[in-house]
């Protein structure tokens, strides 16, 4: 059976409209993975960042996966959150990426999006915050029924992933 | 028979923390030590270490310098765990005492070969505001009781910091026996150069490095 490692980090998040943030993640995978260690979802730490605007994490992935078949690659999917100065906490951004596919260093710029509601909705969030969020998050990572969201873009989130495969060419994959 | 049949494989890491950018403060130190999981043994080198106390120069007002050499080498069955260095900075405050001014963390690259990393540094936040007032006064800032926290993924979501500076660290990367059981961390097209070389130029004695 091949392996996978993904050794890295969440190192931070930029281009959003406040920098109080800290992100949820999580890893999906098909049915033929099979975690062996690590934790496969956490959540950062809030950074407030006292020069620039990019929050850093720095948040340590170390996962172990053995998988039957490539079907179902690993996604990571993060939700970043923001938390102001009384500790409420608002919905940000979701976005996606595969984890990479062939062995070596990444440097992998996650998207993010937020849902927009309507433009009453939008208005009171100026004033109050919240916001509509997604009532399953799954749909952040599949495409099956996005033809009914309306969203607008939010920044971008870095990560640094390494990847580690063994025994793939054993079973002809190419990488 | 071990030569053929390898169990472990090392990774040798020769690097130095170049040195830091804290637009704000001056005279740091710096801390390092390496966490990694239970799979993972060092067998040679230095574990932790301080350094010196450095200032910014008159001709280079944001650089700091502290060229602080690490050389160290790890044996494992398994890359799980990893080796990241966490990096601590510490310095004096307005009234003299020693405060932390950042933590930061790191995996060690893991392809062979030259690599530069540029991490930031935060400090976790005091949670009220007659905290922060009193910890400036008598200079007994928030800090972790244990660094290794800032290598961990587990408890990090309590934690409120904020990001003050970066720390810049180079690293030369060896890995023995890493293709021999199995492992690749690079892409295959240069994997099959490798081999091709690996085959014709050495014998059944030697045991060939990456770098």
């Amino acid at each position: 059976m091949a392996e996978l490692h993904i050794i890295g980090q969440i190192v931070g998040a930029s281009g959003f409209p406040q920098s109080s943030l800290f992100c949820k993640w999580g890893i999906h995978t098909g049915g033929a993975w099979r975690l062996l260690s690590g934790l496969k979802e956490g959540q950062t730490q809030v950074d407030l960042p006292q020069t620039g605007d990019t929050a850093y994490w720095s948040h340590p992935i170390d996962l172990h996966y053995t998988t039957k078949g490539l079907q179902g690659w690993p996604k990571l999917h993060l939700q970043v959150w923001h938390q102001d100065s009384f500790g409420r906490c608002q919905l940000y951004g979701y976005g996606y990426c595969h984890v990479p596919s062939s062995p070596g260093h990444h440097h992998v710029r996650c998207v993010t999006w937020r849902p927009l509601g309507s433009w009453q909705e939008q208005i009171a969030q100026t004033f109050v915050g919240g916001g509509p969020q997604l009532r399953s998050p799954d749909l952040v990572y599949s495409g099956a029924d996005r033809y009914r969201l309306h969203t607008v873009a939010m920044g971008t989130v870095e990560l640094e992933l390494g990847i580690i495969m063994r025994h793939f060419d054993r079973y002809g994959v190419e990488s | 028979m071990a030569i053929n049949n390898p169990s472990v494989f090392l990774l040798m890491i020769n690097g130095q923390i170049e040195g830091a950018n804290f637009p704000e403060y001056d005279d740091l130190y710096c801390k390092y030590c390496f966490v990694y999981g239970h799979d993972w043994a060092p067998t040679s080198g230095l574990e932790e270490g301080i350094s010196q106390i450095t200032s910014k120069g008159r001709d280079s007002p944001q650089r700091m310098i502290w060229n602080f050499p690490l050389e160290i080498t790890f044996k494992s069955t398994n890359p799980l765990g990893w080796p990241q260095i966490v990096v601590s900075v510490y310095g004096p405050d307005t009234f003299g005492n020693d405060v932390v001014r950042g933590y930061g963390a790191t995996h060690i690259p893991f392809t062979p070969g030259q690599h530069t990393r540029t991490i930031p540094m935060f400090v976790p936040e005091s949670t009220s505001r007659l905290q922060k007032f009193t910890s400036w006064l008598l200079g007994r800032r928030p800090e972790f009781t244990d660094p290794k926290v800032v290598a961990q993924g587990e408890g990090r979501e309590v934690t409120r910091v904020r990001s003050q500076g970066f720390v810049s660290l180079s690293f030369h990367i060896v890995t023995k026996d890493m293709k021999r059981l199995g492992y690749d961390t690079t892409p295959s097209e240069t994997s099959h150069t490798l081999s091709h070389t690996a085959a014709a130029g050495i014998g059944p004695g030697d045991q060939p490095y990456s770098t």
